[in-house]
């Protein structure tokens, strides 16, 4: 059985007067373990598709349900990480980690709380930080925090809303090398089912076992390609085949025969 | 810091002066206490100098000591315009010498109405605060109950709480708490306003983060709205303090029979000047040391936005 199951979802919003298509009919699903990336340019609903997963938003029609439940909210089994924002600033790196896994280990002590947070924190790299306030950590360092965080409350789900979007390109490889690794683990433990959104075409491969290729006004799922290669993934390695190139390439020419399509074929000059 | 940064600064070239100006002879008849300028000054400038030796950061210290080169200039034109130049009326203004002389005499009194006066800001701001924090973090939760209390709280927060005294004066029983009732009034609405819209003005992306986290509704409230509104919350507090003060210091000039603004209203009736200046500087100084402790709490508690 799939661990989610997203069910002809729509989401219609109103604004200024005007009915507005978000999402239509959108159906996947993630199998238990699976790392699944939803890509697609920006406005095609795929930020909107995940708040619906982690229940702060809700669908006009439609419904998802993890290990056969419907959604009805936010749920101990989801983390999320968001692109903005996800760190409470008046929380050390530390403390805001610790408040994390307090909310799924209310019985743990304050202590035990914050050794599990130095725990993920070294994880991360960022043991020497980890009394530092968000607005004394670069973006890159703060998305860490909200990783390790998301993983310190070892939920059985990941929910990634462009994590990396807003990182510079030389740490944003070092980060994506980082989940990688923390998600492939040394094979002991069970996977983390991911979903992960991004407009990174590079990202979704290297992290991912499926992507969804979303197409945008209305938000529907244009493809479900499921990715090659083995794991453990390593970056160097893997760009320098030609497999690589290949399905990087024919990733590529869907995307953009999508956008052709929206904006009137042929004539136009990309 | 290098040597001349720290020990050659004009605030010793005004200590100087100061005392040099003493050499000049009185125009002014009578004792005009000038040693009391010159002991003080002397203090002064030994904290000074202890201080440039001491202090590690230099804005830190220019800091003081433009402030004590303030006060040594200060002295210098009162002391000249007084004393030993005799150009602006006496009964008025006193020399500086015979005020402090006076704060040195009437230390206990002194002391005996500051308590006074704190007690009474004290007790009327804290049970303002305590009441409004909670309220505005109530009322802020809900968008309708919100926006209605925000107008009702501008409409009473625009009436100057000097004018409830009347009302104060027949309902309560003592002037004190009089005093009580109106500064918890000057407090109450600019803390529930600023705690209003504090909370009103939570980044819907915070809420969301710690929706996902699935934090419970307490959690929610006073793990995360209240410190996202602690901002706007100082806000309202700082205003509700310089009301505070201006207000008890009226009242007290009204029908108090103690406190600093009693000790000024008393003896100005009196025409004795010299103690008004003396209750006018111990007001200032209160005032200053207050907020300065206020700062602090605030910068503490925000420190994570610095």
């Amino acid at each position: 059985m799939s661990k989610i199951e997203i069910e002809n979802l729509t989401v219609d919003y109103v604004a200024k007067n005007e009915r507005f298509t978000a999402l239509d009919d959108v159906s996947f699903s993630v199998g238990t373990g699976e790392f699944v990336s939803v890509i697609g340019s920006s406005g095609c609903g795929k930020s909107t598709l995940l708040s619906i997963m982690e229940g702060i938003n809700h669908p006009t029609a439609g419904r998802i349900l993890i290990d056969g439940k419907p959604v009805e909210g936010t749920g101990a089994e989801r983390g999320v990480v968001f692109q903005h924002y996800s760190l409470f600033p008046w929380m050390t790196a530390r403390k805001n980690v610790a408040f994390g896994v307090k909310q799924v280990k209310s019985d743990a002590s304050k202590k035990e709380r914050l050794k599990i947070a130095d725990r993920f924190l070294k994880k991360v790299g960022l043991e020497k930080f980890k009394n530092k306030y968000p607005s004394q950590l670069s973006g890159g360092m703060q998305q860490r925090v909200a990783i390790a965080r998301a993983l310190a409350m070892d939920t059985d789900i990941l929910l990634m809303d462009e994590p990396f979007g807003a990182i510079d390109a030389k740490n944003r490889t070092i980060l994506q090398e980082l989940l990688l690794s923390l998600w492939e683990g040394d094979g002991t433990k069970e996977r983390k089912t991911v979903v992960f959104v991004t407009h990174d075409i590079d990202e979704a491969i290297l992290l991912s076992d499926k992507i969804v290729m979303m197409t945008g006004s209305p938000g529907r799922v244009y493809k479900e390609i499921e990715v090659p290669f083995e794991r453990p993934r390593n970056r160097a390695k893997l760009i320098e085949t030609n497999e690589y190139n290949k399905f990087r390439n024919k990733l590529l020419s869907l995307f953009y025969s999508d956008i052709r399509s929206k904006i009137g074929g042929e004539e136009v000059v990309l | 810091m290098s040597f001349k940064k720290r020990y050659l600064r004009t605030v010793h070239l005004l200590f100087i002066v100061l005392l040099l100006i003493h050499l000049i002879p009185n125009k002014l008849p009578g004792d005009t206490f000038g040693s009391y300028v010159i002991w003080f000054a002397v203090g002064l400038e030994v904290l000074t100098l202890i201080l440039s030796a001491v202090i590690k950061k230099p804005l830190g210290l220019n800091l003081f000591l433009d402030i004590v080169g303030f006060i040594f200039g200060f002295l210098i034109i009162w002391t000249l315009a007084t004393a030993k130049l005799n150009i602006i009326n006496p009964a008025l203004f006193p020399p500086p010498g015979k005020v402090f002389k006076q704060l040195i005499e009437d230390n206990k009194k002194i002391f005996v109405n500051i308590i006074s006066s704190l007690g009474i800001i004290l007790q009327g701001y804290l049970l303002g605060a305590v009441v409004a924090i909670p309220l505005g973090l109530f009322l802020g939760c809900s968008a309708r109950l919100g926006s209605a209390a925000t107008y009702i709280s501008k409409f009473f927060g625009a009436i100057p709480p000097i004018v409830y005294i009347p009302y104060g004066i027949a309902l309560l029983p003592t002037f004190r708490s009089v005093s009580v009732f109106v500064i918890f009034l000057a407090t109450f609405w600019p803390v529930l306003a600023g705690t209003m819209s504090g909370v009103m003005n939570v980044d819907k992306k915070t809420i969301d983060s710690a929706k996902v986290l699935n934090v419970n509704k307490l959690s929610m409230l006073f793990s995360v709205i209240l410190p996202a509104s602690l901002p706007e919350i100082f806000i309202g507090c700082n205003q509700g303090l310089t009301v505070s003060f201006i207000l008890l210091t009226s009242a007290e000039m009204i029908g108090a029979r103690s406190g600093l603004g009693y000790y000024i209203k008393n003896y100005s009736d009196f025409g004795d000047y010299t103690r008004t200046l003396v209750g006018l500087i111990v007001i200032g100084v209160v005032i200053v040391f207050i907020s300065f402790l206020f700062n602090k709490l605030q910068k503490y508690l925000l420190r994570w936005k610095y």
